[in-house]
């Protein structure tokens, strides 16, 4: 009989927390809108699968040594615990109240290298780092998932129309607007005293603002990690929402009129132009902001791998094997953030939300800019394609010129909004370098 | 809270990031012309069958084209007389 009730102690149903329930059915909600509603599933799959194992009660696959240690370790191993860090537990309390004081006396006070006998102690009790945690110590921790998908990116772009073009910079410029009208939004909240957000949080959020799933991931990586989970599935999801959210932004902003303007055909471009832009977007990179340079670096690296055309061997792996080996860890790491403890929280509706916001005065800014443009300038400018400045490649720019050809079936405007829309990867690239540097 | 100080700093990260990537841009803008300008001036009209990011190439030919409407109609026509049947 107590065997039996050692097993039940030990089962999953046993221990499951209300915050893992709803947890795990976070995760299945992102399979659901992975699976059947196609929302960027190469990202959300993963996201949500390890979102689910993230929360499988006693396993703690999104936990370290230690972290699982003191969550269900014996008594006595939790008194070597405590002493390795230099604390005493108070004999009287129950093992729970231990538990926790364990955690508070590792966020606060323990130096570095108590916390390393700790671990040892915890690993030579037979602890070991939880699977995802590996995952996210691999690939997020140390920056390398962000930064080879990037380059993969790089390896998928075509510079082409942003070449003949170039002013289609200031567009891919204008919308990173969303980026620090968000971060302000966050920092307003917090001062409202209705969230609590520190500065580096606030920029990490914002960054949602720049529709791109790896810088967003880099750089929360880098200034609040305690919120990567939220933010990542809110860049993502909302990525996979552009067709949704863009379109009533554009049609509000522009009259009939100015969406039927016809832009005049792109030039030809050059090989040798198309080689010398990541060499010279690099060395600008170098002088000017670099702290922005391993995230453009590797971008310029992939992109010249593309267009010099003698190594189309890894070329092709940048943009295909390697940039889904990548992804696939990248997603199980980043679900191992969907922890209830930290996850089921106010500010993460405060992030979701803030999000979409950031997506509206990202594609507000880009439009406006190209009407600007297009006042100014000579050659006509559609102000449609001002929306494509938000990254997300290629969505936004199909989404302008889907809503271009709306009202002028024969105007067809994908291959001027890739300008813009390539431009926000740089502009987005850019503008968490600016946030690395003056926060970081 | 130490409302004042943080929305102070959110607001000069505001203005000091989007002026950055303004310039940051402006001078690539700059640049990029100014580089697409000598590319083109040393190494002039690049074959119209360039890989280029431009549209569709529709140089067709008039023969070819009517050609092409012939076989066409010719096509239409026989699927709408075996249609009618």
């Amino acid at each position: 009989m107590d065997k039996l009730l050692t097993l039940w102690q030990g089962s999953g149903l046993y221990n499951l927390e209300l915050g893992q329930a709803v947890m795990v059915m976070v995760g299945l909600l992102l399979l659901y809108l992975a699976i059947y509603k196609k929302f960027e599933p190469l990202l959300l799959v993963p996201i949500g699968f390890g979102g689910i194992l993230a929360n499988i009660p006693e396993a703690g696959l999104a936990l370290s040594a230690l972290d699982q240690a003191i969550d269900v370790g014996r008594p006595v191993l939790l008194e070597q615990i405590a002493s390795a860090l230099g604390g005493s537990l108070d004999s009287q309390a129950n093992i729970e109240s231990w538990r926790t004081s364990l955690q508070q006396m590792m966020a606060n006070g323990a130096s570095a290298e108590q916390l390393a006998t700790a671990k040892a102690v915890a690993k030579g009790a037979g602890y070991g780092d939880g699977l995802l945690y590996m995952f996210y110590t691999v690939a997020i921790t140390s920056g390398i998932a962000p930064l080879i998908i990037f380059m993969g990116v790089g390896a998928m772009t075509d510079f082409g129309p942003l070449l003949a073009n170039p002013r289609t910079l200031f567009l891919g410029a204008a919308a990173q607007f969303g980026i620090f009208a968000t971060l302000f939004g966050a920092v307003l909240l917090s001062s409202m005293g209705w969230m609590d957000f520190s500065l580096n949080q606030a920029a990490a959020i914002g960054i949602i603002g720049g529709a791109d799933g790896p810088t967003s991931i880099y750089v929360s990586s880098m200034l609040a990690p305690e919120l990567l989970g939220a933010i990542a599935v809110a860049a993502y999801a909302y990525m996979a929402l552009v067709p949704l959210i863009q379109p009533p932004i554009m049609r509000l902003l522009t009259s009939k009129k100015e969406r039927e303007i016809t832009m005049t055909q792109l030039r030809p471009v050059s090989k040798l132009e198309k080689i010398v832009f990541p060499l010279l977007l690099l060395i600008l990179v170098a002088l000017f902001l670099p702290d922005a340079s391993p995230l453009l670096g590797m971008f310029c690296f992939g992109n010249l791998m593309r267009e010099c055309g003698v190594v189309e061997r890894l070329s092709d792996t940048a943009q295909n094997s390697l940039i889904n080996i990548v992804t696939i860890m990248l997603g199980l790491a980043v679900g191992s953030k969907l922890m209830a403890d930290s996850f089921l929280a106010v500010e993460t509706l405060g992030i979701m939300a803030l999000g979409i916001v950031a997506f509206g005065i990202g594609t507000t800014a880009g439009v406006l800019m190209a009407k600007l443009m297009n006042l100014v300038s000579k050659m006509p400018i559609n102000p449609l394609i001002g929306a494509a400045g938000v990254s997300a490649v290629p969505m936004a720019a199909r989404v302008a010129n889907k809503v271009g050809l709306e009202s002028n079936p024969h105007n067809f405007l994908l291959m001027h909004a890739m300008g813009p829309n390539v431009a926000g990867v740089i502009g987005s690239a850019v503008a968490a370098g600016v946030m690395i540097k003056y926060l970081g | 809270m130490q409302d004042p100080e943080l929305l102070q700093e959110g607001l000069g990260l505001m203005a000091l990031g989007m002026g950055f990537v303004f310039v940051f841009l402006a001078i690539l803008v700059f640049l990029l012309t100014l580089m697409s300008g000598i590319i083109r001036r040393f190494q002039p009209a690049p074959a119209p069958v360039a890989p280029g990011g431009g549209a569709k190439p529709a140089p067709r030919g008039k023969g070819q084209d009517d050609e092409t409407l012939a076989v066409i109609s010719a096509a239409v026509h026989r699927y709408r007389s075996k249609r009618r049947r």
